[in-house]
């Protein structure tokens, strides 16, 4: 696949301390990220858990793409695209479910849970059908990181473990927190349509500066685990921090004063079983470590989202519409924090929650500003002059700090304008 | 339903919630609920998902029920700031009253949300509502309100409104 040249100049739109509302309005550049960033780099489809059983599906979305992510008799993952070789129809209409073979609804072509034909009606219409030349199109490269499984559209690229780089520990930071080393998504997926650009999202979700004041409601409600996050600047101690290809986070855990304030305050013999799991695997000083800082609140470029006990993805839909997926993240071994988790996921995320609600609202009244064409640009410079490199080579600074978005951009322009 | 007294007396219920809800009427509403109540609103249509497996949008208690409200009322609530202006319409009623006095009413209902605060778009809701009533020193309160969207498991927008 040879990349179509833009049109566009991405280095003339995004600069290192701002970038140009077209990034958010023009279609044209939608359309380039659909091909440059979600075609031909590494998205994420969905998780092991989500298909424990051969024949499991699911159906997702690469980008524009329809695909379906399914397990074959083998055990074994495969990603295909949704979309009969004869005539083009979607072959799998459901959510989820579980199949022993796909037929396409329009003539009744058949194929295999890995995507091969295995007949079509009517056969002497064809004076020679080579079946083996039409199976249902597999994504060119498929590979997965702790039951995270990733696809990408494109045959060549970096792989999956150089897109990812160092941000696997991030992944890990999660995982690592389950008895069995394992997350399990399992409890169904809430979507939520956001009016705006999908980057706004992105952004959002490592944005650590708005919390005080888009939040503002649940802070005069309620105590939470933000709570440090807002009042004096110089007393917040959460840092953003820049894992580079685009792979940014917030990290609270040096504002956190005790374990399991990620888990609403749990304590006692709500976590005793985690706990000990966790000793008896890890040793008491990493497992005190790991009920400290808590699972990941970080991107993984483009659009998987590590939301500390969720896991969600935003799904762009076109220049102006995206959608935000959430599911609790339950931990393999622990499943008697389920329920707790299920009601975290539901405060916390989605259209009925205490705190998305507020970020989509302000998402599309950010869109609704940027039609504005007197002013062009949006600044991205807070923090630049108090950013410091850690000891890893990865930018770190006060979480209020644009740091991550300024990684998000930088990471974007390469993406938009690399041959 | 034994009496149309009783019938009347649990559409009359409907209707007043239903309106309390429309006109963000917060403390009202807040009023309607038993001290157990539990307000469910399932993230999927299938009849069998258990909230304790299952993602659900609103699965409140007592006490989140009172949260939601007071979030309501801070006036930062910024996706109901200002509230959504909203009519619903309630039909196809049918009552029956259990073996421990309690009655469940099952309802459709079609919402019209302008939801003003961003891009001033009309959203309609519709779905089933199942209401479990109670009488608590003579008067009619829920102690469950479970409402299944016929779009339950799509994409939705911004639903911070008593619905």
């Amino acid at each position: 696949m040879s990349p179509a040249a833009s049109a566009i100049d991405y280095r003339a739109l995004v600069k290192d301390d701002r970038i140009h509302a077209s990034l958010y309005t023009d279609p044209r550049i939608f359309d380039d990220e659909m091909e440059r960033i979600f075609h031909r780099g590494w998205v994420f489809v969905g998780h092991d858990s989500e298909i424990p059983r051969p024949g499991d599906f699911v159906t997702r979305h690469v980008g524009a793409e329809p695909v379906v992510m399914v397990r074959g008799r083998d055990g074994d993952v495969t990603v295909f695209v949704n979309r009969c070789m004869h005539r083009g129809t979607m072959v799998c209409a459901a959510e989820r479910g579980s199949a022993r073979t796909f037929t396409c609804p329009y003539h009744g072509w058949t194929y295999d849970l890995s995507g091969e034909l295995l007949g079509v009606p009517y056969p002497g219409g064809y004076a020679a059908l080579d079946k083996s030349t039409r199976g249902l199109t597999r994504v060119p490269r498929l590979a997965s990181y702790r039951g995270f499984v990733f696809a990408s559209l494109s045959e060549t690229g970096p792989s999956l473990a150089e897109h990812l780089g160092s941000a696997t520990k991030l992944i890990d930071r999660s995982c690592d927190l389950a008895p069995a080393g394992a997350i399990q998504l399992t409890a169904g997926w809430v979507k939520h349509r956001c009016a705006a650009n999908w980057k706004m999202l992105p952004e959002n979700d490592s944005d650590g500066y708005h919390l005080g004041f888009v939040h503002l409601a649940l802070f005069k409600t309620v105590r939470t685990q933000y709570q440090r996050v807002v009042g004096d600047e110089k007393a917040i101690k959460a840092v953003v921090r820049d894992w580079g290809r685009g792979h940014i986070e917030i990290d609270w855990s040096p504002g956190y004063q005790g374990p399991f304030e990620w888990l609403g305050g749990a304590s006692g013999s709500q976590v005793a079983g985690l706990v000990a799991a966790l000793e008896r695997r890890d040793g008491p000083d990493v497992a005190r470590r790991r009920i400290l800082e808590g699972p990941a609140h970080a991107l993984i470029f483009p659009n998987l989202f590590l939301g500390e006990t969720n896991i969600a993805i935003v799904q762009p839909v076109s220049v102006d519409e995206c959608v935000h997926w959430h599911t609790p993240m339950f931990l393999e071994g622990a499943p008697e924090l389920n329920s707790r988790l299920l009601r975290m996921a539901e405060a916390g995320m989605g259209p009925a929650s205490f705190l998305m609600p507020e970020d989509l609202t302000v998402a599309s009244r950010n869109q609704l500003g940027l039609q504005a064409r007197t002013v062009g640009w949006l600044e991205l410079a807070r923090g630049l002059h108090r950013e410091r490199v850690d000891a890893e080579g990865r930018t770190v600074s006060h979480v209020t700090d644009e740091t991550t978005n300024r990684a998000l951009w930088q990471h974007y322009r390469t993406v938009m304008t690399e041959a | 339903m034994r009496s149309n007294a009783e019938y009347q007396a649990v559409v009359e219920f409907l209707y007043r919630e239903a309106r309390l809800a429309d006109e963000a009427r917060y403390a009202e509403w807040q009023a309607l609920w038993t001290d157990d109540g539990v307000y469910w609103v399932p993230a999927t249509t299938d009849p069998a998902a258990d909230p304790e497996t299952h993602l659900s949008h609103i699965y409140d208690n007592r006490g989140r029920i009172d949260t939601r409200i007071k979030l309501l009322q801070t006036g930062h609530r910024y996706s109901q700031e200002p509230a959504s202006l909203m009519r619903r319409l309630i039909s196809n009623i049918e009552v029956e009253a259990t073996d421990n006095g309690e009655r469940v009413a099952e309802s459709n209902f079609i919402l019209a949300e302008l939801a003003i605060q961003a891009k001033r778009e009309m959203h309609w809701w519709v779905g089933r509502t199942t209401h479990r009533l109670r009488r608590v020193d003579g008067a009619l309160r829920m102690c469950v309100k479970k409402v299944v969207l016929v779009n339950a498991a799509e994409p939705l927008p911004n639903l911070s409104f008593l619905i």
